[in-house]
């Protein structure tokens, strides 16, 4: 009970900080509809007739969008705590380093998802895949939508389960936010492949097209999750 | 008991050897003042202290406590002032306090908090953002921080330094007050003056060495600050 009290107000410290200055979230957001733009004058204003391309080009948009979003958030979240020893200051507490590894990916899985949440509507409106979804799709459009927000959600949760072992690693090393990008890329190469499949799957058939590619993506994030809770804590005492 | 015993710290970066084979030992109601010139070591040893990097060899015990393998219990009897805050600068002091405290697991810690801002003279900024605070002010909060779950040890590095007169002098109390407590105190600094008004042993760390100097019944200021000027040249 104690470590869910410590892990939720390790919690509460990172969604404040994240949005005590608006200018995380206003620029986080900001970036995000950039890159949908710059993606929608680069392939429009016509875009593919068919179902299945317009959802390829929708699910990289979006993937696309996600990873760099993902880093620049975790390069902050880190260096809020880089700054001023702040992370020393809670080695010092004593608190178990699996909490702060726990912490540190439900508040950037929150703040992810939230993003998410506002960019991913807005991206499928500007590449107009809407209105060249079947008509049976577009009956049930809430409950797709539903569907996709939980595949990105999963996909979400594997990068932050990565991302967090990547930039607590960084954070202890001289490259910082280069050893971030270069190693955190390959690493959710498997998230980003599987999250992708299955948005392009759902956008087109509103199903999964079976269950390999969610598979990957669901034990991927699962396993990087309990492995990096272990073993957060030779990353954070070095 | 013996609040702290170090006994052959040794540290390297690489082939540079910041300290090499160093003891020390801190009983209850000491503080230990070691003095040594920019570059000597003594913020590494502090941070060796506080367990926050492991040395190269030796042993650390704290409180009875081997503090190399044990870091997690031996945390929370440690406060440490050092040249950074170690904490949140967008956040108050009173949230600050209060995340640090929940953490450390403290009962009463309004009550706690409330007592530290107004000891250190910070409850009219109790909910203004550290960021905002001038290098005094960032101290005193330090040290309300330090305190915040009574340690049995206290860690000073440098913390004269960059202080006007009123919070050089809260300092000074506030170290005497923790020393009269029974707490144990390790304190590094350049300046010999203030070093030997609030210490009890003295020690000089110099080419990666710790000399042990003397009590302070069996020596003067002035013979320490003559004996201390003599090391640096020699």
């Amino acid at each position: 009970m104690e470590a869910f009290r410590q892990i939720g107000w390790l919690i509460h410290k990172d969604l404040a900080l994240q949005f005590r200055t608006k200018d995380m979230l206003a620029l986080i957001i900001v970036f995000s509809v950039l890159v949908v733009l710059i993606f929608c004058f680069a392939f429009g204003p016509i875009f593919p007739e068919k179902l299945e391309e317009r959802g390829k080009l929708a699910a990289s948009v979006l993937w696309g969008t996600f990873l760099f979003a993902g880093i620049i958030t975790l390069n902050r979240s880190f260096d809020i705590e880089r700054m001023n020893g702040a992370l020393h200051g809670l080695r010092l507490t004593g608190v178990d380093a699996s909490y702060l590894y726990l912490s540190k990916v439900v508040s950037i899985f929150l703040f992810l998802i939230l993003l998410e949440v506002v960019v991913t509507p807005i991206a499928l409106q500007f590449l107009d895949i809407l209105t060249v979804l079947p008509v049976a799709l577009q009956e049930q459009l809430p409950w797709l939508l539903l569907k996709l927000i939980g595949v990105i959600a999963i996909g979400t949760l594997g990068f932050c389960a990565v991302g967090v072992v990547v930039s607590g690693i960084s954070t202890n090393t001289d490259g910082k936010e280069s050893l971030l990008s270069v190693v955190l890329l390959p690493l959710t190469f498997p998230v980003v492949m599987a999250g992708a499949k299955c948005t392009v799957s759902l956008l087109t058939t509103g199903g999964l097209g079976g269950n390999f590619w969610i598979s990957v993506l669901i034990v991927y994030s699962l396993v990087f999750l309990a492995s990096s809770y272990l073993l957060f804590e030779f990353v954070v005492e070095g | 008991m013996m609040l702290l015993q170090a006994s052959q710290i040794t540290k390297r970066f690489g082939h540079r050897t910041v300290l090499n084979g160093l003891d020390l030992n801190v009983q209850p109601g000491e503080v230990v003042t070691i003095f040594g010139p920019n570059g000597a070591g003594k913020t590494t040893l502090i941070q060796i202290l506080s367990t926050l990097i492991k040395p190269t060899s030796g042993t650390l015990q704290i409180g009875g406590i081997n503090a190399l393998e044990e870091t997690l219990r031996v945390r929370p009897t440690l406060g440490l002032v050092v040249h950074e805050p170690f904490a949140y600068l967008e956040l108050s002091p009173y949230e600050n306090l209060k995340l640090f405290g929940r953490l450390y697991r403290l009962n009463g810690l309004e009550q706690r908090i409330a007592a530290l801002l107004d000891e250190v003279q910070l409850t009219p900024y109790a909910h203004e953002p550290v960021r905002i605070f001038s290098r005094g002010m960032i101290q005193r909060f330090m040290i309300a921080k330090a305190l915040i779950h009574d340690p049995a040890l206290l860690l000073f590095d440098e913390p004269f330094s960059g202080l006007d007169l009123a919070a050089t002098r809260l300092v000074l109390n506030r170290i005497d007050q923790e020393r009269a407590r029974g707490k144990g105190i390790i304190l590094t600094t350049h300046n010999t003056e203030l070093g030997y008004h609030v210490g009890s042993h003295f020690h000089f760390l110099l080419n990666s060495q710790i000399e042990t100097v003397a009590a302070k019944e069996d020596i003067g200021l002035e013979m320490l600050s003559r004996k201390y000027e003599e090391r640096l040249k020699g």
